[in-house]
């Protein structure tokens, strides 16, 4: 573990160092966020829309922006930089262990993830949106938005190790709006049209969504709330156990 | 040592796995291929310790596949290989601890400082953050970068990252070095830098194996050395061994250069070296 600790730090240090691959991952969010109450609010008034548990859209579509900023996966274009410059090599050709290399960028994807969803709930309560759930469902909220990112990054990394290519990588990460969109967005899944509320339902980013739109909207719900972690959980372990795997056949 | 060997294919170990000393590095019918290419197509090698090994060859030889497969980041498709005694494809932790590595492209992280990058590296091979700190200042006082010891790598120039590259492949005290090319692309100054860095290293007991392409290099470096071509060892020995039989075999009256053993040892001519550097016009 030592040795995912010390690289973690290095790969803390890479994204301080670079505020500007950072910096989107706070504002883009933001501003879809702002897009989005903008378009839809004046639809869903929070006096008669029940599913907002008497708070504006806004607290409703927190949790997208929450996962939006989690799924920018730099880390993972850092990783091809590094495969490009030989730095990677570097590193392999020491007795480090694989998963420490894996674990060590994760880790500061998660650190880094959590820094900016605090931002971003921070920001969120002073234009009037509350974490119903309170301290603990605060805490549960930036947590499974850093999991995510975790589980986001992993993907996206692998797609790195894969291919060696900033292009591919950069690509590989558009797959998060198709999975965004097919999920409960805009409304809960009941009012979904039939074929996207399947869609939805076996699309495992919803599970994420209702289990953060359920910390933000209501008190500790915990039904709502431990699918999301399982699904973090569950592909977590797969994209680590995949990262590994990857690094081990490197060829 | 062996003298002057005209190879076909395999020639230069034969020994090693039968009771002498273990070899810093050996190799046996080593192969490596892609698909349909064939990069290494048998390669025998014995480096002794102690040793400068220069390792030449054209461009696209199979150099590089070569160090990488001895430094456990190429798997191999057949053949074996052992490095400080030990074999890369059964122990590649234990050949990693033995074995220091600077490759091609100075692979360092720009948006480190040198020494940020060092004392890394040295936590890597386990050693506490108290000692990887004391080690690091003393590798930048060795490549003599301690001015530039808190500047982001990509300020440096390219001789100054290879210098830094070279101190980062040594903070474990290999006992192998593996310089792939260290000097390619540095100007005369920097080159003959790390030349004396080279020969520092070795005259503390690390075994170096040095691929190049300069030969004047290699005639200044090594004690030994092996010319590869189309993925097979095509001559191998002491500089002066090389020079002598090739001057015996043409009759030649003085000795020739490296340049020459070279150019005859790869199939190649002054005139097609010189035409495959030329431009050719629309």
């Amino acid at each position: 573990m030592s040795q995912a600790w010390v690289l973690g730090q290095r790969a803390l240090r890479e994204g301080w160092r670079t505020p500007e691959a950072l910096l989107p991952t706070l504002f883009i969010p933001l501003f879809f966020l702002v897009v989005n109450v903008g378009q839809a609010a004046k639809i869903f008034p929070s006096a008669s829309t029940g599913f907002l548990h008497g708070q504006g859209y806004g607290a409703f579509q927190l949790p997208s922006s929450l996962l939006l900023a989690g799924s920018f996966g730099t880390a993972a274009l850092f990783l091809v930089e590094e495969i490009e410059g030989g730095y990677f090599d570097k590193l392999r050709a020491t007795p480090v262990s694989r998963s420490a290399i894996v674990l060590g960028r994760l880790s500061a994807e998660g650190a880094k993830a959590l820094l900016i969803a605090t931002l971003m709930v921070f920001l969120g309560l002073i234009f009037g949106i509350s974490i119903a759930s309170g301290v603990i469902g605060f805490v549960l909220l930036i947590g499974l938005t850093a999991l995510w990112s975790v589980v986001f990054v992993g993907f996206m990394q692998l797609v790195a190790l894969k291919t060696r290519s900033a292009a591919a990588t950069n690509s590989a990460g558009l797959v998060f709006f198709p999975l965004l969109f097919l999920t409960p967005n805009f409304v809960p899944r009941d009012m979904l049209t039939r074929p996207m509320e399947i869609a939805a339902t076996l699309n495992p980013v919803t599970y994420v969504m209702e289990s953060l739109r359920s910390l933000v909207l209501q008190d500790l719900h915990w039904a709502s709330i431990w699918p999301g972690f399982l699904v973090v959980a569950v592909a977590g372990a797969l994209m680590v156990a995949l990262n590994v795997r990857t690094i081990n056949r490197y060829d | 040592m062996s003298s002057a060997t005209v190879c076909g294919h395999m020639t230069v170990i034969n020994q090693s796995m039968n009771g002498r000393a273990p070899a810093a590095v050996e190799a046996r019918a080593l192969v490596k291929t892609y698909d349909d290419v064939e990069a290494v197509r048998g390669v025998d090698l014995r480096v002794e310790a102690g040793e400068v090994f220069g390792f030449l060859g054209p461009n696209g030889a199979g150099k590089s596949t070569t160090v990488k497969m001895l430094t456990t980041l190429l798997t191999i498709t057949s053949g074996s290989a052992a490095v400080a005694g030990i074999d890369v494809t059964a122990e590649p932790d234990a050949v990693r601890r033995r074995i220091g590595v600077a490759l091609q492209e100075a692979g360092l992280d720009p948006r480190q400082n040198g020494r940020e990058l060092l004392i890394l590296q040295a936590r890597l091979f386990g050693m506490t953050t108290a000692a990887a700190a004391e080690r690091a200042q003393a590798l930048l006082a060795l490549v003599e970068l301690e001015d530039a010891a808190d500047r982001r790598i990509k300020t440096y120039s390219g001789g100054m990252k290879r210098r830094l590259d070279l101190a980062s492949a040594l903070v474990h005290r290999p006992d192998v070095l593996f310089l792939d090319e260290p000097t390619t692309g540095l100007d005369p100054s920097s080159r003959l830098t790390i030349w004396d860095e080279v020969r520092r290293i070795n005259e503390r007991g690390t075994t170096v194996f040095l691929t190049t392409q300069y030969l004047e290099e290699a005639d200044a470096l090594c004690d030994r050395l092996a010319i590869i071509d189309g993925g097979r060892i095509v001559r191998e020995g002491t500089p002066a061994s090389l020079k002598a039989e090739l001057r015996e075999r043409l009759g030649l009256g003085s000795d020739p250069s490296l340049d020459d053993v070279f150019l005859d040892a790869t199939g190649r001519s002054r005139s097609r070296v010189a035409g495959d550097v030329q431009e050719v016009a629309a």
